[in-house]
Formats: structure tokens, sequence, C-alpha cells
């Protein structure tokens, strides 16, 4: 099945993580952290998933996402710890709620970042594929992810032909609207109709297993982060 | 083999151009067939319907017989029919299915289901073949068109088929990338595949075609070798609407240097990425009131030389000088006017009138209606601008830059893709935009627009001024040398 691929693919990750241990990961943080249980494990556990996908972002060099995400953390905490206990009544109830929200979002949203910053589009089908999940699902998913760049591109010259007419300020905002997305609407309509054009002349359809040449495969690291996941699982399921 | 048997075609929805009726064709394995005739003629009709887009994907009447190895094409599953055909399309931006340059290459092997181990080596081999290795493992986002271009054209190749369909493959590329996609069909003639290709740029095509086509009103009225094609006069090649086979002997017309007033930009620098500049201008002077080509290389910084100078770039701190105002970028993005290759994205209203009453201060009835009739589209007025045809659309986004008083117009490419009569008639809008004193500055790897109606050329590489010249006898050399030196 692994046969030995040196052709060169695009690559954005720093650590070797298979996007399908990413997504097992990002599962986990997400229902985990939401859940909000606590107990006296739970106590301990919280924390490490809060703290283990700002970690992998960390390996994987995104200096800048790390500063961020790790300046928005110690905001949340600060305020958890240092302000909350000051007010009280309404006030400590929103803020209180207002904090609850982002510590049991924000680490799935972390991790989802990190699926999304490190994986290419070619591992990410190439894991579907391999996770047996049916054509009728990876190839409308592998459009989506084709698309998007396609419509932001669009979306800027739309943009610039604005700033350049002298209406892309004031006036009414019904008006903005319409005139952004109605060149768009035209754009993408026919881009998506040559795109699928195309596709199809590849031979796109076909009623046999496709073959994926990305290489993806699962390593230590995995291995590692795997073992964790599965942990914090029995943690959370037990306690 | 190909076998076309009273082929007749009407795409759905009646009356609309690009029909064939009557088409009795064969042609042999191995052969290089070339479809040429004015837009609208069926060209690119005939070519879907080799790759079995029509009738499997294009709804249309369809009767006859489309034969391949004696098989019929219409009625086999499109994925069938992709083995044995491959396609590349006109537009680089909208034939690929994936974001890597690799796993482009693989895509239709992946989809025929062959073994890992042989995809990897086709993909291999043909990058070797067309020298392509460092494209692989890119981002399709961040190759240029021609390059976009060239991994097309590989990733049809990897799957080997017989036959190629081209359906005008050149249209977005510059020469060099040209040459590329000449030296790629040279390869499929010798490995003997049958190649098809639908196209208006002729040039690049010279001593590689067997047999010419020539398509009008979706009838094949003519037939001809490539020798006898190169002894059509130039008054035959005009009637046939056929761009050249030899641009040197497209017709030209030397300009007499006349001393103009002259605009100024200064400070002109802007990158993309902190470390290296795009383009790095300190000081140039143009002519006022002439039609100036910006010639370059792809990558030379051509449109972000004309975005920095309509003022669309924040970061560019560019000046302009004309006369004795300066105008920073603010200012900038009022006086200049840049009209897009793609100018869908400029048009917003419902009808042509209201886009003139969207460019003006006070929308004045009889004041647009001048500027519109000086276009030719007074008739127009109330229709909405997507119903137009392509020239009418690049005629009214000229209209809204006028009506708001802009002195200098940029073009981006305004020809590609264009048959001769399209490409004359921007040659006349263009020309008739300098006789009311307009500056135009075009953009374009058209050589024949370039001697059309250009009287001035500015040529830019690496972000940097190469050359800038009148089109005197002198400045027309310089640009025969330009085009045909780098072949």
């Amino acid at each position: 099945m692994n046969a030995v691929c040196d052709l060169p693919f695009e690559k954005k990750s720093v650590i070797p993580v298979d996007p399908r241990t990413k997504l097992f990961l990002t599962i986990t943080v997400s229902t985990i952290m939401m859940s909000g249980s606590v107990g006296s494990v739970m106590n301990y556990i919280r924390p490490c998933l809060a703290i283990l996908p700002v970690c992998l972002l960390l390996f994987s060099k995104r200096w800048k996402a790390v500063a961020n995400f790790s300046l928005t953390y110690f905001i949340l905490f600060a305020l958890e710890i240092e302000v909350l206990p000051l007010l009280s009544g309404f006030w400590n109830f929103l803020l209180g709620a207002l904090v609850g929200i982002y510590t049991h979002i924000l680490p799935g949203f972390v991790m989802g970042y990190y699926l999304i910053d490190t994986t290419t589009v070619s591992e990410f089908v190439a894991a579907m594929e391999r996770m047996y999940i049916p054509q009728k699902i990876v190839i409308p998913v592998s459009v989506i992810f084709r698309f998007f760049p396609t419509v932001i591109e669009e979306y800027f010259s739309i943009s610039d032909a604005m700033k350049m007419r002298g209406i892309a300020t004031l006036r009414s905002p019904m008006k903005m609207l319409e005139y952004r997305v109605v060149p768009l609407m035209m754009c993408v309509v026919k881009i998506g109709e040559e795109l699928s054009a195309a596709a199809l002349t590849r031979g796109l359809g076909a009623p046999e297993k496709r073959t994926n040449i990305c290489r993806i495969g699962f390593g230590v690291v995995d291995i590692l982060l795997s073992v964790i996941a599965v942990f914090c699982w029995a943690a959370f399921l037990i306690w | 083999m190909i076998k076309l048997k009273n082929v007749n075609f009407q795409y759905m929805g009646g009356n609309e151009a690009g029909g064939l009726s009557d088409i009795n064709l064969s042609i042999p394995d191995g052969q290089v067939v070339l479809l040429c005739g004015r837009s609208g003629c069926g060209k690119t009709t005939l070519t879907r319907m080799l790759n079995g887009l029509i009738p499997n994907y294009y709804d249309g009447d369809l009767d006859g017989e489309i034969l391949l190895d004696g098989e019929n094409i219409s009625k086999l599953p499109l994925y069938q029919t992709a083995r044995k055909v491959g396609s590349v399309f006109q537009n680089p931006r909208t034939q690929f299915f994936t974001v890597d340059s690799t796993s482009e290459m693989a895509f239709g092997c992946e989809n025929q289901g062959l073994p890992q181990e042989e995809i990897i080596k086709r993909v291999k081999q043909t990058a070797g073949q067309f020298a392509m290795q460092p494209l692989l493992g890119k981002n399709i986002f961040c190759l240029s068109g021609g390059e976009k271009q060239k991994v097309a054209c590989a990733s049809v190749s990897v799957s080997s088929p017989k036959i190629f369909v081209l359906d005008e493959p050149s249209s977005n590329l510059d020469i060099s990338a040209t040459a590329d996609l000449r030296r790629l069909i040279q390869l499929w003639k010798q490995q003997g595949k049958t190649v098809v290709i639908a196209e208006h740029r002729l040039y690049y095509l010279r001593g590689l075609i067997d047999r010419i086509l020539y398509l009008q009103n979706g009838e094949i009225c003519a037939e001809l070798s490539e020798q006898e094609a190169h002894k059509l006069s130039s008054d035959e090649q005009k009637e046939m609407g056929l761009r050249p086979f030899d641009l040197l002997k497209f017709p030209v017309k030397p300009r007499h240097p006349a001393h103009k007033q002259t605009f100024l930009c200064s400070d002109f620098a802007f990158g993309y990425t902190q470390s290296k500049h795009a383009i790095n201008i300190s000081s140039l002077e143009l002519p006022r009131g002439e039609i100036i080509a910006v010639i370059g290389h792809n990558g030379a910084g051509k449109s972000t030389f004309a975005r920095c100078l309509c003022g669309l770039e924040k970061k560019c701190k560019g000046m302009m000088t004309i006369g004795e105002n300066r105008y920073d970028r603010k200012q900038r993005l009022t006086r200049c006017y840049m009209v897009m290759q793609d100018v869908n994205h400029q048009l917003f209203t419902e009808s042509v009138e209201e886009e003139m009453f969207v460019s003006m201060a006070l929308p004045e009835r009889e004041q647009a209606a001048s500027f519109l009739e000086r276009l030719d589209l007074l008739p127009f007025k109330d229709r909405h601008p997507m119903a137009l045809s392509g020239g009418q659309k690049q005629r009214v986004a000229i209209a809204s830059a006028l009506v708001s008083g802009r002195n200098i117009l940029v073009f981006d490419e305004p020809t590609s893709g264009l048959d001769l009569q399209h490409m004359e008639e921007v040659a006349r809008e263009l020309t008739a935009l300098q006789q009311i004193d307009k500056t135009s500055l075009v953009i374009t790897h058209d050589y024949e627009l370039i001697v059309s109606c250009c009287t001035y050329v500015l040529h830019l590489e690496h972000g940097r001024v190469q050359a800038q010249y009148c089109l005197d006898d002198a400045g027309i050399e310089r640009l025969q040398e330009f085009f045909l030196g780098s072949r």
C-alpha cells in the first residue's frame, strides 16, 4: 500500500502529524473542553488540553499564531482570576459567562486552526479517502477547498474595481452589498462551470476506486498524541 | 482515427452562436489539426464534441455520429472518453481540480484507479520530458498564468491519451510561455499523438501543423495545408479574419515622434513581500496623449506598476506629476482608471446608463448620453451590462472612466483571446481615445495590437524600466527584436 513516493508535494507542516490524528485531536479537545465537566482529574486535564494546540503550533513554527493565542489565553485567565471576584451581581454574571464561553470554545478553535493551517488539501483528501468516506462527500469537500481561494481572489478584484470607481465607501449599505455580490455571483458561476467541465474531461466520476499518491501515514508523533487523546477520553468518560 | 459524419449541433436556447452544421470530417492518427476562424464560428463547439463535453455536459440538439476508433463518443460516459482524449482549456485559472501541482499531475490517473507506483513513475517521466521538475509540489495559486498552463498540459499528458484537444491555449500567455507551449505540442507530435487546436494566435504553431480547417458560421468552409496558408496574401488573411502566421508580415505603421508634454512617475517602489521589490522605479517620464504599450515578460512588474499608478496599492508611496500638479495615491484613484482583463468585475448596475450615473458626481442624462454616443453605446443604454458582448462591456467600462473625467487609462491585456476583427476593434477604440487627448497604457503580449495602434513602448523587466522608446522605424525594429528574438 505504501509505495515509496519521493515526489515533492506542497508542504505546510513542520512536525509530521497525520491529518487523521489532527482530526481526532480536534474532536477530543473541542468535546471535552465544551462539556465543562469538573472533577479531580479533569482539573488537570482541562488546562493540558487548552495548552496542547498552542504547543503544536509552537512546534510547527507558527510564531505569530502562538503569540496571539497565548496572549488571549493570558487575558482570559487574568480576567477570570483577578477581575471576576471583584464584581458582583449582573456584571459578575456577564463577565463570567463571557470568559466561560471563551475558555470553553477557544481551545477547540485553536486546534481547528492548527488542523487547517498545517494540512494541505491533498493530504486532507487522501486522509478522507483512507477513512473510507464515500466519494459523494470527498469530492464536494475538495471542491470547496479549491473554490475558497478563487472566490477570495475574485472578491479582491471587485473591491479594487469599486475603489477605482469611488463607490467603495458611503452611500447606502444595500447598494454596496449589491455591487459586491452581483459581479461576484456572475464570476463564481462561470468559474464553477468551467471547473467542472475540466474535472469531467479528466475522468472524475469514474466508477473505479480512486487511487491517491499523496503520502500520509502514522508515525511516532501520531502514536504519542493518540495515546494522550485516548487517556483524556477515558478520564472524561469515567470521572 | 476520429470520424465525424453529418454532424449538426445547436446549443440549448436556440439562436446562440457557436452551433455547427453538416460537419463531415476524418482525422487520421498522429495528425496535428488547427481549427481557425472568427469568434463564434464553432471552433470551441467542435473541440467540445471531441472530448465528449457535448452532449454530456453542454446541452443541445445533436445529430450525426462522432466516432473515435469506431466508437460513438457521444454515447460513452465522460470518464471513458477521458482516457482517450485529453483537454486543455483557455483559462489557466479554472482548469485545476486540486490545489497542489503534483496532485494535479496525478489527478487523471488517480481517477482511473491506476496503481500508485505506476502513477508516480508516469508523473516523474512527464515532469522530466517537460523540464518542469521545479514546478512540482507548488501551490497552484502561487503559479503564474504561463506556469499554470504548463502544469495543465503536463497533467493531461500524464494519463497519456491518444488525442489532445486544446481550446485557445495561448490566450493568457506571454511570449516565452507561448514558446514553451509550442515545445509541448512538438513533443506530442513526435510521440505520434493526434492534436486538435482551436486558436486565434497562429504564429507560434508555424511548422507544426499538418492541416488547417477554416470554419465560418458553423461550417468547415476551407481546408488548407500549412504551405497553402502561408501563401495567402495579407488581404486574404484579413478577409478570413486570421491573425498572421508570420508576425513580420503583419502591416506596421511607423509613428512620428511628436514632442508632447509629459508626466512623471517618481518613487514607484512596491513589493508583495518585504524583502523583494516587485517594482522599483525611481523616476519615469512618459509622454501624455499617447498609446503606450507596456511590455515585458511574465513577472516583470507590468501589472504591479499599473496597480500602483492607479493608486490601488496602499504601500506604494510614489507620486505622479503632471505639469505643476502632484498627485498622491488617493488622488490618483480618481485620476486614473484601469480596464481590467476580466471586465465583468467592474460593471455593477442594472443598465448601461445607470453605470454612467454611478461614476458621475452629479448625474446628468445629457452628458452621459454624449459619452455613450461617442463609444457607440447609445442604443444599448437601457440594456443590462452583463447582457452585452465582451467588446461592448469593455466600452462601457471605458465610458464610465471618461464620464468621470479620467485622463489616464490603463488596459490590462485587452485583447487576450480575441480574433483579428475584435483586436482591430480594440485598436480603433484606443486610437479614438488618443484623439480626445487621453493617455492610454496598454499592458499586452499582443504584437499585432501594438503595431496596429500603439505609439510608444515602455519595456519593463525585473521591476525596472528596461527601455522606453517611440514607435518610429527604429522603435518598430526594437519591438520586433523583443517579440521575435526571444523565440
